[in-house]
């Protein structure tokens, strides 16, 4: 009886070692995927934060000499790029992830499906100059058009294969229910699954827009830049990557300062970006999981 | 009201949703008739990175005084010339000239000339990083050549120290540090080793990029003047904002008269003036290794890069008129920006090329 509970209570400790030291593992692995990004924000934040005020939002940019001054173009400029990349490329790639998930099952769609990859793994600077060639050389004019199809090009792989993903998650008994109901194909499509499913696909829109936002390479040739306030679609635009770059290599210390300012106004927006997506796919009806 | 709310949380939070959404529709809304908006007179160009810093002072204080906007975004000369050639600006700008095949290029893609409209001038400097051993090292031509060649090896060498009698030069290795990105900037520090060394011409040779028998290199500007400041006997070329922002010390070049001269804006202002008497009538000239007393030898010119007759007569008065100011008014923001200014002469010769540019045939109308 006493050796029964002595192997008992050996093994009891075995195995409380073995979870404590499993667990510490798990930890240092979460530390060290967290730590990058730890440093990213302290760096941007205590870098950055001196410029940071009410000025940097509303103000447009002073020239050489002068302190002060804001990048409210580039702010401006950087939602409109997206808007233009996410107006062109959520519809795209969302109806793309349907139709391979809902009918895609033959070899057209492996082939779409292969192709997409590919695109996910072009370098963005090569996504850049192929709109600089079909957008501005035809056009004579760099524009923000031009800059948001760039862009629209990098969210499009993105959106579609997270759509697909997401889309082949919601279970067959729904589809089922709805055709039995007599509802046509692409009703319980559009109404049934895609509604299901809105909540993963805004993750990958999610996903989509914040790579296109953190993106200078695709609008040094496209977007090119704008010293002053344009919404025009028509007109080169500013965008807050391409100050970052251009600022922070100046032979300039006040300009430095505000490329980190710049830096941390983008990660700003978009975490703010994706607090709002959180909030407009919160559930409507409370559920208990 | 409260009440359901209370009782129903989850309608107040769609009530919330529905609301964000109404803001983001309405938002896009404002967003699309704004840029519906009749836009700006507004020119857009691009080009070297060197003059990017006086363009946009350029700019600012010239939209303050007119309201006319000139966009300008540096993406280095290269790509200015490209994007002149192609069509998609209303200016560009380069630190080194157009060739006579890029010029023909144009002439045949786009039916018009293009001219080059010098602006401000600026100076290459040595610059290097050798503990020890103060500012002003004084260096020359040949020696500068052989160092990039891979020839004189130490800092101890008896040619430096021949031109440094005063100085206590270590016993070290040379790190040479260099672009590795085509720039204007290599340009004129290729075309000037050409100029002093007939090794460096046939082994080398002049280029925006070449092919370094030695060295490091560095990323823009920026790059170099990082790689100087990090290694310890290193030795490399900037422009001179970057030397000074960076408190590096650059070295004094022996010119052609056999001065030592420290580069400052009268010193490159002067190997204009040396350069100005026979200038060519394209105003396509390189102004390194320079005669005159004063003359600071690694000096250039950049360029704007214009059409001689440009189809929108707006948009042509604009630019002249531009053009004019930059040659009278913007000359004097130069030197509080690390910039020398255009010696008269040659702004009077540019004054004249610019009376050249056409808007449909049809001459200017300044008025």
């Amino acid at each position: 009886m006493e050796k029964e509970l002595a192997t008992f209570k050996f093994r009891l400790w075995r195995r409380k070692i073995t979870n404590f030291v499993m667990m510490g593992l798990t930890v240092v692995a979460v530390l060290v995927a967290i730590i990058p990004l730890i440093f990213i924000f302290y760096y941007t934040i205590s870098k950055g934060i001196t410029y940071l005020n009410l000025d940097f939002f509303i103000q447009m940019p002073k020239p050489v000499g002068e302190s002060g001054g804001g990048m409210a173009n580039a702010i401006v400029g950087t939602l409109i790029l997206i808007g233009i990349g996410g107006g062109i490329g959520i519809p795209v790639g969302i109806m793309a992830g349907t139709y391979l998930s809902e009918f895609g099952n033959n070899k057209f769609g492996s082939l779409v499906r292969f192709l997409t990859d590919v695109l996910s793994g072009v370098p963005s600077i090569v996504v850049g100059v192929v709109a600089y060639t079909l957008v501005v050389v035809p056009m004579k004019h760099f524009s923000a058009l031009a800059g948001g199809i760039a862009l629209a090009i990098l969210m499009i792989p993105t959106i579609t294969r997270t759509t697909e993903e997401i889309i082949k998650l919601v279970p067959h008994s729904l589809r089922e229910a709805g055709l039995a109901l007599g509802i046509p194909k692409w009703k319980t499509t559009l109404l049934i699954v895609l509604k299901t499913a809105w909540k993963g696909i805004a993750t990958g829109i999610l996903l989509g827009l914040s790579r296109a936002a953190g993106e200078t390479a695709p609008l040094l040739f496209t977007a090119l830049g704008n010293r002053f306030w344009s919404t025009s679609i028509f007109q080169p635009i500013a965008s807050l990557t391409v100050y970052i770059y251009d600022y922070a290599k100046a032979p300039f210390e006040d300009w430095n300062n505000q490329a980190w300012t710049a830096a941390l106004v983008l990660i700003l927006l978009i975490s703010l970006l994706s607090l709002l997506f959180k909030i407009l796919t919160r559930s409507k009806y409370k559920t208990n999981r | 009201m409260l009440n359901k709310t209370k009782t129903r949380p989850h309608l107040a939070e769609s009530c919330i949703a529905g609301k964000i959404k109404k803001v983001f529709l309405s938002l896009f809304l404002v967003m699309i008739s704004s840029s519906m908006t009749f836009a700006q007179l507004q020119l857009n160009g691009a080009g070297a990175t060197f003059p990017y810093v006086i363009y946009m002072k350029w700019f600012d204080e010239y939209k303050k005084e007119t309201g006319i906007q000139f966009n300008y975004q540096s993406i280095g000369s290269g790509g200015g010339i490209r994007q002149i050639i192609e069509g998609t600006v209303d200016f560009g700008a380069s630190d080194g000239p157009m060739s006579d095949q890029q010029l023909k290029e144009a002439l045949q893609k786009r039916g018009t000339e293009i001219l080059h409209i010098p602006t401000v001038m600026g100076a290459v400097v040595v610059s290097y990083n050798l503990p020890g051993v103060g500012k002003g090292l004084n260096l020359d031509g040949s020696v500068l050549a052989d160092i990039f060649l891979g020839k004189i090896t130490k800092w101890n060498d008896k040619r430096i120290k021949a031109m440094n009698p005063n100085k206590n030069l270590p016993d070290r290795y040379i790190v040479v540090a260099h672009r590795s990105d085509g720039s204007g900037t290599t340009y004129i520090f290729t075309d000037y080793l050409s100029k002093v060394s007939k090794t460096w011409e046939t082994k080398v040779g002049r280029g925006t990029s070449v092919s370094w028998p030695v060295g490091l290199g560095g990323k823009g500007n920026e790059g170099v003047a990082g790689l100087i400041k990090q290694t310890e006997g290193s030795i490399g070329y900037v422009e001179l904002a970057y030397a000074v922002q960076n408190n590096i010390f650059y070295a004094s070049m022996k010119n052609r008269a056999g001065n030592f001269i420290e580069p400052t804006f009268n010193s490159v202002t002067a190997a204009a003036e040396g350069a100005s008497k026979n200038m060519p009538k394209d105003l396509r000239v390189s102004i390194t290794n320079a005669e005159g007393k004063n003359s600071y030898p690694i000096s250039g010119f950049t360029w704007l890069l214009i059409y001689k007759d440009m189809k929108d007569a707006s948009k042509a008065t604009a630019m002249v008129k531009f053009l004019n100011w930059a040659m009278e008014k913007g000359q004097s923001f130069a030197t509080s920006l690390y910039y020398a200014p255009l010696p008269k002469e040659v702004v009077k010769l540019c004054k004249s090329k610019i009376a050249v540019i056409t808007s449909g045939g049809k001459k200017i109308n300044l008025k």
